[in-house]
């Protein structure tokens, strides 16, 4: 199965002896029109770390993420990702080890699942992309329906071909924001071992869950944000879901 | 993958989505004809339109029409979070302007060819003296105006209001175009040339140039400072 | 500061009234045009003046595109706001002149080169303030603003060009200035230029003001969320 996690073109890269961390963030902050949304973040995340982000709703988890997918650039402080700090537009060969599901599908309704996957393959200089796309499709549960527009598809399909695009190139670092929105147990269920293939694989991941249980049970390290400030950052078997909701909220 | 490659991997794809759904050109042809007849019937009852009233009743629809087209062709993007995936890719951001330039123009052509041959038939514009000539301004004027179009449309797409805000945005920028594309066809069109038109007909057709040139490389430049998710 | 700002408007309201007065006691009067060619005293400065609120805009706009800086978008939107009042007296001044010394009784227009051109400069920024309270969000605004500034000025010498084009239904003969007319000239964008300048550099400040009392409201509201 991992043969399908990895892609041909980026399975290559040995494990360097003493390897840069994935993230790293250096007192980042952002403002939207004034309003502070994210204040002096520091992260580290090491290669192949399997990380949950948690927070209340407005805590800044969606804003660092589009930080971390280079989407907008940081108000202030610096970022790195695989040790090469990210400018405004961020370097294309950077953007290639990254990969993102968001709250929004990133995909075009008027195409099917698999011309998706095909037109961001190739995008992405994907080389076995057909092969690949079917393997994807198949991997989701959506091979029955690959050839039907991702318009007419039900919230649960959409969101699971939103992440086969978001796998489709093997990115070495997986933001995964809500992943498990709109999904039926057997699809979570799915995700879940999705997710724990790829953190064996020694992808790096970025899970965002509103599912405390879930998040510290399939994590390694916890990162709580509060008001766009990090509160805990600590190996997720330190945490249990009642103080956990304890940092979110504040009322310790 | 080659920059072109990437092209035309762009383009394909917006014009396979509008081959399959038929939304913006149903639209957008709709949309001329009624101001070709609406403005025909006013300008010319007696069914003959000439002189600066035909290239302006051409114009007007191709302004309206355009917009709508950027409007739509963006709004592809925005929905569903595409232009996130594109942003994403690790393609150059230019790749993406140029991509959606091109989709814009083959969009438009077909409206500018469209709309050209009803105003023939129904209100007996008549191209005979220089179609070529027609047809040459007519591209360079909508390869301009389809530059500051593409790079507006992404900006507004992501604010409300988008739909008025394009037209008030791109209007006033392409009067240059509007008065120069007119100022050529009149000298073409016109039976004998007056004595010192020369020096207006290469002024004209300077400010073409000049339009398609200096906001092709601006518009190609802005855009990736100012694209958004 | 209060004191030197009433100085500055003294100052330029003392600038008029020599401009005025040399209107009236130095200037010759004009031979075919007769006494309302004085208010070409006023509409030329105006006019030039506009084109470089124009060049103003334009540069804020890449400043701020560069540096994502919001005070360049306040600047960039004092500049706008100025050019379409000088656009204003430049239309009045030029109507006004040619309704009186060609056009006759019944005509306040023609679209003649430099009026065709003034009124579509005009325009041009009279859009850019218009569109402005269109987009909600400050940033984005000002982005938008700000590409609209520089693609806007580009387009000035092309919208000339193309002015140029318009046929021309009359054909005003220019006279040679004499040496008091152009003296009269030269000390009009004194009194105009400091108006300029002025207002400004008063709505710089205005539009400064408004936007961080925007930010601090919005500072301590994200604060609570």
């Amino acid at each position: 199965m991992s043969v399908v996690l990895a892609a041909s073109d980026t399975a290559k890269a040995p494990p360097p002896t003493r390897s840069l961390p994935a993230v790293q963030a250096l007192e980042i902050s952002k403002r939207i029109d004034g309003r502070p949304i994210l204040q002096d973040v520091c992260i580290d995340i090491a290669k192949g770390r399997y990380v949950a982000l948690l927070g209340a709703n407005g805590a800044g988890k969606t804003t660092l993420m589009k930080l971390l997918s280079m989407l907008a650039p940081p108000s202030g402080g610096q970022l790195h990702l695989f040790g090469q700090r990210v400018t405004r537009e961020g370097s294309p060969k950077l953007r290639a080890r990254i990969g993102l599901i968001g709250h929004q599908p990133m995909l075009y309704g008027d195409l099917t699942a698999r011309e998706n996957l095909l037109l961001f393959g190739r995008l992405y200089g994907v080389s076995d992309v057909a092969d690949r796309a079917e393997a994807l499709l198949k991997r989701v549960d959506l091979a029955g329906r690959a050839d039907d527009p991702v318009k007419a598809y039900s919230r649960g399909m959409t969101q699971r071909a939103s992440i086969a695009r978001a796998l489709m190139h093997g990115p070495d670092l997986l933001l995964a924001d809500e992943p498990f929105s709109g999904l039926d147990a057997p699809s979570n269920q799915m995700l879940e071992e999705l997710l724990a293939e790829l953190h064996r694989d020694g992808k790096t991941i970025v899970l965002a869950h509103h599912d405390i249980e879930q998040s510290l049970r399939v994590a390694e390290q916890a990162v709580v944000l509060r008001r766009g400030r990090v509160v805990v950052d600590r190996p997720t078997r330190q945490l249990d879901r009642e103080t956990t909701l304890a940092e979110m909220t504040g009322q310790a | 993958m080659t920059v072109l490659g990437q092209i035309v991997l762009l383009t394909g794809k917006d014009l396979r989505i509008e081959l399959r759904t038929r939304q913006t050109v149903g639209l957008v042809i709709t949309l001329g004809l009624l101001i070709v007849t609406v403005l025909g019937l006013g300008l010319a009852p007696e069914g003959k339109l000439g002189g600066y009233a035909a290239p302006a009743v051409l114009w007007v629809a191709y302004l309206f029409g355009g917009v709508l087209i950027f409007e739509k062709t963006m709004d592809k993007e925005r929905r569903d979070g595409a232009m996130a995936g594109l942003m994403m890719a690790p393609i150059d951001r230019g790749v993406i302007f140029l991509a959606k330039l091109l989709s814009n123009l083959a969009l438009l052509g077909f409206l500018a060819v469209v709309i050209a041959l009803f105003a023939i038939v129904l209100f007996g514009l008549d191209l005979s003296a220089a179609p070529g000539g027609f047809a040459g301004v007519m591209a360079m004027s909508l390869l301009g105006f389809a530059a500051v179009g593409t790079l507006f449309s992404a900006l507004t797409s992501s604010t409300r209001l988008s739909g008025g805000l394009l037209a008030m945005l791109v209007f006033p920028i392409a009067i240059p175009l509007v008065i120069a594309s007119t100022s050529v066809l009149n000298r073409l069109f016109a039976s004998k040339p007056a004595a010192g038109d020369d020096g207006t007909f290469l002024t004209a057709l300077g400010v073409l140039v000049a339009f398609d040139v200096v906001f092709l490389v601006v518009s190609w430049l802005i855009f990736e400072v100012v694209l958004e998710p | 500061m209060r004191m030197r700002v009433t100085l500055y408007w003294l100052a330029t309201a003392a600038a008029f009234a020599g401009g005025v007065a040399l209107l009236i006691l130095y200037t010759p009067r004009e031979r075919t045009m007769g006494v309302i060619q004085k208010v070409f005293y006023v509409h030329l400065p105006s006019a030039i003046c506009m084109l470089l609120c124009g060049l103003l805009v334009f540069v804020a706009s890449i400043g701020y595109l560069g540096s994502r800086r919001m005070w360049w978008d306040d600047l960039a939107a004092a500049a706008a706001r100025v050019a379409i009042l000088l656009g204003a007296i430049v239309l009045m001044t030029g109507m006004l002149w040619g309704h009186i010394a060609w056009w006759g009784r019944m005509r306040w227009w023609y679209f003649t080169p430099k009026l065709t051109f003034s009124l579509l400069l005009f325009l041009l920024y009279l859009v850019y303030v218009m569109i402005r309270p269109a987009v909600e969000s400050p940033q984005r605004r000002a982005v938008v603003a700000a590409v609209y500034g520089v693609i806007a000025f580009l387009d000035v010498p092309l919208v000339w060009l193309s002015a140029r084009l318009i046929p021309d239904p009359l054909h005003p003969v220019n006279e040679g200035m004499a040496a008091p007319m152009k003296m009269t000239l030269l000390y009009w964008f004194v009194p105009v230029g400091l108006m300029v300048a002025g207002l400004i550099v008063a709505r710089f400040r205005l539009n400064r003001a408004v936007r961080e009392r925007a930010d601090a409201l919005a500072g301590s509201a994200g604060g609570d969320a």
